[in-house]
């Protein structure tokens, strides 16, 4: 299970994150919507701790971190807890997909590289790309590279993985493949927290909906709740503005 | 006077020789000036305090001062310091039995690392940032980060730059004439006055050069074919 408590974080006087609660429990897919700039991106970041929070506890698992008080170490010890998929994939430009894949397992998880190499293979063919396992990045579309991405996280076998708006970089024609690959991992029972402004995907895939605005979370819950009985007025102008303009539908 | 041909060929020969002392020269200067350079610009990247700044210090004033400059300094300040901290350990160590090539690799290093600096830095720069970071969401520490993503990326960045050092290395090592190491100008100087043929010997050293400054840009061509395959960066 995953808890954050009282996570706050400001960028110079702008105040990005006002104090944030959030439980996922193990298992769930918890998807996370709000307008830009509200913070969905930092929260994300400072779960992996690529952003330190100026204040707050963070518990993954069976491993707690408080943001005012820990060392190198402990920050090590929860970005291994999680695995992050990005937004412009960042999959290691000088490493084939299959190496990139590898990486972690070999560097970070000691893995013998026989096994790693068995794992990734099997990882890559998952999501698709069984016939691309020595292409560099420069060599794979948009798609691809975030299938990638996704297995590099996959194969570290995380406590839960974060997305940060997977798709929003991609072409229209290339989202599909890879909103089906989450769905495959979703339904696999894999804990996810995934940023998106897929709407329609959000309410099939997600089994608890968040609502973030001006750095707090203004409602939160089941997705057929949230989405066709929002309580709150910001929720429902913002549900209002985008639903519209979602291409996807299920 | 008239040109004499077939002393050009055997100036040619006779600097043969002197070769290895300017490859050997180049080559500690670089490796070393790479080691400092890298330290140097990570230092800055980082903005490590004390380091950071003491490293600005130090590629200001080497790159604000002549190669040969730093060689005058050393050759003449090293000996000074060196005896006088020998004396004042109690060492029998005597300054004078150091080889001269011995000065020209460390205040080359020297040069070179202030140089390096900069072409690393360029090279770190063009590493996105969202390798670092994905590097660190996958568990790496920042040393297996930098090691293993970020130095080798900005290391295929920067090999046009480091081709062009070494260019600048192997004509720089000449000054090395100066505190008498025989190298490839030196020598070119030797056969020269003792046959009394300039310019045939200059000639001869100038076509040296020229052939290993092809050399390293064929080699420097290699590695960039075989360090920059996953890049289809460039214009081109
Ligand atoms: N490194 C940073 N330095 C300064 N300000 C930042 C930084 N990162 C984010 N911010 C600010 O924090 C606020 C929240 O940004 P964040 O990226 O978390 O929003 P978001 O909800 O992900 O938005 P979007 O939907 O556009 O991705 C914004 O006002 C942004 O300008
Ligand atoms: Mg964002």
């Amino acid at each position: 299970m995953i808890a954050l408590s009282g996570i706050k974080k400001s960028f110079g006087k702008n105040e990005v994150l006002s104090g944030i609660d959030l439980k996922v429990n193990r298992g769930e897919v918890v998807a996370i919507l709000g307008p830009s700039g509200s913070g969905k991106t930092t929260l994300l970041r400072c779960i992996n701790y690529l952003e330190k929070p100026d204040s707050g506890v963070i518990s993954i698992g069976d491993f707690k971190l408080n943001c005012r008080q820990h060392g190198k170490k402990d920050v090590h010890a929860l970005r291994q807890k999680s695995a992050m998929v990005f937004q412009q994939y960042n999959l290691f430009r000088h490493k084939t997909a299959l190496e990139n894949v590898m990486e972690g397992l070999v560097v970070v998880r000691k893995v013998s590289k026989a096994e790693a190499r068995e794992r990734s293979i099997a990882l890559l063919e998952k999501v698709g790309l069984g016939a691309k396992l020595n292409a560099y990045p420069s060599e794979l579309s948009g798609g691809q590279q975030q299938r990638v991405g996704i297995a590099r996280a996959l194969a570290l076998n995380p406590e839960v993985i974060l997305f940060d708006e997977p798709t929003s970089a991609l072409d229209p024609e290339l989202v599909g493949e890879v909103l089906s690959v989450i769905r495959q991992i979703a339904e696999e029972g894999i804990t996810m927290i995934i940023v998106t402004h897929e709407m329609g995907f959000a309410q099939e895939v997600a089994n608890h909906v968040v609502f973030m605005d001006g750095g707090v979370i203004v409602e939160e819950g089941e997705p057929k709740q949230l989405f066709r009985y929002p309580k709150e007025e910001r929720t429902q102008q913002f549900l209002k503005r985008i639903t519209p303009e979602a291409g996807y539908s299920i | 006077m008239k040109l004499d041909v077939s002393f050009i060929w055997t100036a040619f020969v006779e600097l043969l020789d002197a070769i290895p002392v300017t490859l050997a020269i180049t080559a500690v200067s670089v490796l070393c000036g790479f080691l400092i350079g890298t330290a140097v610009a990570l230092a800055r990247q980082f903005r490590v305090p004390v380091l950071s700044q003491a490293g600005a210090a130090y590629v200001t004033f080497i790159r604000g001062t002549p190669m040969i400059t730093h060689l005058l300094l050393i050759y003449f300040g090293m000996p000074m310091l060196l005896d006088a901290a020998a004396e004042a350990l109690g060492f029998g160590f005597r300054s004078a039995s150091i080889p001269m090539i011995v000065f020209a690799f460390l205040s080359f290093s020297i040069t070179a690392g202030a140089y390096a600096s900069e072409v690393v830095r360029s090279g770190l720069l063009a590493v996105d940032r969202g390798q670092l970071e994905a590097a660190y969401s996958i568990g790496m520490t920042g040393p297996q980060a930098l090691l293993r993503i970020v130095l080798p990326q900005a290391f295929a960045a920067s090999l046009p730059n480091i081709s062009n050092m070494l260019i600048g290395m192997l004509h720089g090592s000449s000054l090395a004439f100066t505190v008498s190491v025989v190298e490839i100008n030196a020598k070119a100087q030797i056969v020269a006055t003792t046959n009394w043929k300039f310019f045939e010997a200059y000639l001869a050293a100038a076509l040296i050069y020229w052939g290993l400054t092809i050399g390293i840009e064929r080699l420097s061509a290699l590695a960039e074919k075989r360090f920059k395959a996953y890049s289809r960066g460039g214009v081109s």
